[in-house]
């Protein structure tokens, strides 16, 4: 063993770039994979922490309105499966009515409501995740306001109406089990009882949010059917605790799972260099394998003595990445950690990428046995007469009218001949291209305008949601009037949702919210077929397509206040809004049963958004008006957010992979190449001309590499961003490529970091004396 | 033509060459013997100017190489310099013919089809034109010897270097490439060649003997038939 280590110390110091290089590679392959791990543990860990200590509803039903209370409690009481049933009471407040450091919250997105903390179930949590308390004068923000606006504890939240006001002290911040991610669309502050009392007094509407905790193995579908046969209330939209689940691995989940699945091309990519440099090693080393197996050394120990030297760079490699993945994971994790704590399985941060780690360990040993034996098969005397200098190489021709740039004819020549050696190179800067454009193509496409598309509505300018109050049918009037007489305005529509009842494929019956609205004013791209153009076309959701089991051509029945309508499906269309289950048609709603009237508008050319968002805010005071622009980037904020990090993250390594693959090749390929470069130099090409001619090789071969890496960013990024999304309701996705930072930029930066690494890496040449190459 | 003034060369402080100093004429035939290990190699290397010296100086025709930049010496080396070295170095991806050209396609002297004719030439008078578009794994060690030298002659050069040129090559090929030199050393061109074998030294008009990296002695030969004798006397009286 002592003499087995004497000899890997030796060729560390021989081989000292290389073995670096590929060291560096193992331990990133390390890194990301225990990171990606240790992000995906954290990310369960701290979801169900919050769940067990928050404990928020399987169900919830959300209503605008009066009720009941005595039904509820009826129904609540006459169904054994429902463990626990809460009513929590939420004071709506419109965002022109709340303000921070001067400024009001009309320009988030986000519902807000004011509640009290809950008695039995759904706790709002402070940040030791314990239930959080507030005092009279006082609130818990949400974590997501304290990231968005940078609301700390011992800042003021005002409150105003036309002639009250009231300042409420931040005493903690909130983590809310159902509604921290920004694509939930609510936010919920908590106050005190004495204040909430008061506030209701002057400003708000009440919205109920009837909760239920259900008795183990009880599916929700069981109790949204018994809800609604039993008509109790439900104007607003029904939320089961899957989807909530979906929205978290949504919003935390994406960075893990880019994470790992940029540490599995990463494996793939260094299992591969692994390959070529234990090829390379044997190549080189075969006279001396030949006369180890001509003195009769047994098989197994000249596979002992190469294989040792990477089960140590494997094993290292594993510690360090493990271990350098605990800051690195943490850093990734902080997002969830912020907005769910620390969790109650904290193990699984800790087992998860030791696990990874292990398997990638095992991996590249028993990928290295597999090579090294392969390549000991040959006989001695194949082995002694070399193999590598009697195999043939390609030829290539002067061209006959002379060399007019000898470094460029001789570098493409050279290219044709020794075109397989340059696969593995070629494979690593195509995946550095794809792993650079990827995510910066996909954050792209979710910050365009045009995303909304993928939201279930065409694109447009700017959103005015009217909600449900006493007033809607007033407010709603007030709008268009105003709308309509605008000349700066070039196009307006609304559209008003309610719900139906639909059942779904496994029949159980359950709420579809539908548009109703003319919809060739913002006309949407259709997966299939196309809007619905009269009162017996319905157009429905790709999710919805798929839960209620309809295609186009189908039939669909629905129920509206008791009455049955029967719709033809005309369309499917992308929708990632509301879980992906939304339908079009026209559907008379009546007032009441109207959930938020929403209007969207085209301002003509010249007119500012802004300014127009801001004009639209004064005077329309009680209806909530953002610009599409913002609207994308608050509900999808979370994940562009993860994304721009994920974004940095993968070009950090991708070009870190480009200058590695290009120090370990040049090393490898100048020492096999020794002989041919001491021949130029002796014939009077210069050291200069000589590493122009590694310079344009390896370039020429990273262009190809950019060339196809972003043909498969764009092509087969398509299907991976489809994948990703068509959990949420949109599964055809077109990526949307800025071309100047894609095309030209990400290129540009990617060959001069080459070049650069081509330059120093090639200095070695000078080191190739004529005289040392030929006399050998 | 070739002026060494007391050259040296050290490998980490170990002397391989001690304050050497001899002047090559041109068309001169210089052979340089000595046991292995002498120096010998290495004073063909310093000279012409494919390794560095720690002390002295070399001139060709009057200009000092030795402070030439790198680029300054490649370019020297292919317009000036022929090189043919033991085992005949050739790229491996191009024809033994595309070999010979590529340094006059690179000098750019003259024309790529003046050069190619040369080639072509050269190749007749070395009696290896029938391998022109071979590959150089396709020939035989005398012809690749030969090709070496059409390499080595197709800028023209002012001075052709040697390292062991027959050191690889069996009795008959030795025979024909010696031929070819001596040939080209009547017509004018100016050789050095490092050999152990004494049939190349005795075609030679001088011949040095490098012992412990100094010349230990040196002798002209003239041009007699039985100057192979005359050069084992000496050998045997200096060794």
């Amino acid at each position: 063993m002592k003499l087995l280590l004497n000899l890997v110390r030796k060729d560390f110091k021989r081989n000292r770039v290389i073995t670096t290089a590929l060291a560096v590679f193992l331990i990133l392959s390390a890194l990301l994979m225990a990171g990606g791990l240790r992000v995906a543990g954290t990310m369960f860990s701290s979801l169900n922490g919050l769940d067990e200590l928050a404990m928020p509803p399987e169900y919830l039903q959300m209503h605008k309105g009066t009720y009941d209370e005595e039904a509820i409690e009826n129904f609540v009481s006459s169904h054994d499966y429902i463990k626990d049933a809460l009513t929590v009471r939420m004071l709506n407040v419109g965002n022109a009515n709340i303000s921070y450091q001067g400024e009001t919250l009309e320009k988030c997105l986000m519902d807000n409501g004011f509640v009290v903390q809950n008695q039995g179930f759904d706790y709002l949590l402070n940040m030791s995740n314990e239930r959080a308390v507030v005092n009279d004068d006082e609130i818990g923000v949400p974590v997501y306001y304290a990231e968005e606006l940078g609301i700390q504890v011992g800042d003021v939240i005002t409150l105003q109406g036309d002639d009250y006001s009231k300042e409420l002290r931040v005493s903690t911040l909130i983590r809310d089990a159902q509604m921290n991610v920004a694509l939930a669309s609510s936010k919920r502050f908590l106050i005190s009882p004495t204040d909430l009392e008061e506030i209701s007094g002057h400003l708000g509407e009440w919205e109920y949010c009837f909760e239920f905790l259900l008795k183990d193995g009880t599916s929700t579908a069981v109790l949204e059917k018994d809800y609604m046969d039993a008509a109790m209330p439900s104007n607003g939209v029904a939320i089961t605790g899957s989807l909530l689940t979906m929205l978290n691995a949504l919003s935390y989940g994406l960075v893990a799972f880019i994470i790992i699945a940029i540490s599995m091309l990463l494996i793939i990519i260094a299992l591969l260099c692994l390959s070529y440099i234990i090829r390379a090693t044997l190549a080189e080393e075969q006279v001396t394998i030949g006369e180890m197996k001509a003195m009769g050394f047994p098989g197994k120990s000249i596979e002992a003595l190469y294989q040792i030297k990477y089960i140590i760079l494997a094993l290292m490699s594993g510690v360090i990445g493990y271990l350098a993945a605990i800051p690195f994971g943490d850093f990734f994790s902080a997002s969830v950690i912020r907005y769910c704590g620390q969790g109650t399985d904290g193990w699984m941060q800790w087992v998860f990428p030791l696990i990874g780690v292990m398997l990638l360990s095992l991996m590249v040993v028993l990928g290295c046995h597999r090579i090294i034996r392969k390549n000991l098969k040959s006989t001695v005397v194949e082995l002694l007469r070399g193999q590598e200098n009697i195999k043939k190489e390609g030829r290539y021709s002067l061209p006959a009218a002379g060399l007019k740039h000898p470094n460029r004819v001789m570098a493409f020549g050279e290219l044709k001949c020794k075109w397989k050696e340059y696969i593995v190179i070629f494979l690593v800067f195509m995946t550095a291209s794809f792993l650079i454009l990827l995510p910066m193509n996909m954050k792209h496409t979710i910050e365009n305008p045009s995303f909304i598309t993928y939201m279930g509505i065409g694109e447009s300018d700017i959103r005015i949601d009217i909600q449900y109050s006493e007033k809607l049918t007033q407010q709603k009037e007030t709008a268009l009037s105003y709308l309509e007489n605008d000349s700066e305005i070039s196009k307006v529509a609304i559209y008003k949702n309610g719900y139906v009842q639909s059942q779904n494929a496994a029949g159980e019956w359950e709420y579809l919210r539908v548009e109703s609205g003319d919809e060739s004013v913002f006309p949407l791209a259709y997966l299939e077929g196309r809007a619905p153009v009269d009162g017996q076309e319905m157009a429905l959701s790709y999710m919805n397509g798929i839960a209620l089991g309809k295609k186009v051509g189908d039939t669909i029945t629905v129920v509206y206040q008791g009455q049955n309508l029967t719709f033809t499906v005309c369309g499917i269309y992308q929708d990632i809004t509301y879980g992906g289950k939304t339908a079009k048609a026209a559907i008379n709603f009546d007032e009441k049963d109207v959930e938020v009237y929403i209007i969207y508008l085209d301002v003509r050319d010249g007119v500012a958004i802004e300014k127009k968002t801001d004009e639209l805010r004064s005077l329309l005071t009680d209806s909530k008006i953002t610009p599409v622009s913002a609207f994308i980037a608050q509900t999808l904020g979370g994940i562009t957010d993860n994304m721009s990090l994920v974004e940095r993250a993968a070009i950090a390594v991708s070009l870190l992979l480009s200058m590695l693959i290009t120090i370990m090749f040049l090393q490898l390929i100048t020492a096999r190449e020794h002989s041919a470069i001491a021949i130029k130099k002796s014939m009077g090409f210069s050291n200069r001309d000589i590493r122009i001619q590694f310079g344009i090789r390896i370039l020429v071969i990273q262009g190809l590499a950019i060339v196809v890496g972003t043909v498969l960013a764009n092509s087969l990024g398509e299907v991976i961003f489809g994948c990703m999304l068509s959990s949420m309701g949109a599964a055809k996705i077109t990526l949307l490529v800025e071309p100047l930072t894609a095309y030209l930029l990400c290129p540009a930066i990617q060959l001069l970091v080459v070049l650069f690494t081509v330059v120093m890496g090639t200095r070695t040449v000078r080191n190739y004396h004529i005289k040392d190459q030929i006399m050998e | 033509m070739l002026k060494i003034e007391k050259i040296s060369k050290s490998f980490k402080a170990l002397p391989v060459l001690e304050d050497i100093s001899f002047e090559i004429k041109k068309g001169d035939f210089v052979a340089v013997m000595g046991p292995s290990g002498s120096g010998k190699s290495t004073l063909l290397y310093s000279i012409s100017g494919m390794d560095s010296i720690s002390a002295g100086q070399v001139l060709f025709e009057g200009v000092s190489i030795s402070t030439m930049q790198e680029a300054e010496l490649s370019r020297f080396r292919l317009t000036k310099m022929g090189f043919v070295f033991q085992n005949a170095q050739m790229l491996k991806n191009l024809s033994i013919f595309d070999n010979i050209i590529l340094p006059g396609l690179v000098a750019k002297k003259e024309s790529a089809e003046a050069i190619r004719k040369r080639a072509s030439a050269l190749m007749k008078r070395m009696e290896i034109e029938e391998i022109q578009s071979r590959d150089i794994r396709e020939v035989s060690g005398g012809q690749l010897q030969r090709a070496s030298i059409c390499r080595a002659m197709i800028n023209n050069p002012a001075m052709l270097f040697l390292d062991e040129p027959t050191g690889a090559l069996n009795s008959g090929a030795t025979d024909q490439v010696l031929a070819i030199l001596e040939d080209l050393n009547r017509e004018g061109m100016t050789v050095m060649t490092v050999t152990h074998d004494q049939r190349v030294a005795a075609r030679a008009k001088k011949v040095i003997y490098i012992r412990d990296g100094q010349i230990a002695a040196s002798k002209e030969f003239a041009v007699r038939a039985d100057r192979e004798r005359e050069l084992d006397d000496w050998l045997r009286e200096i060794v």
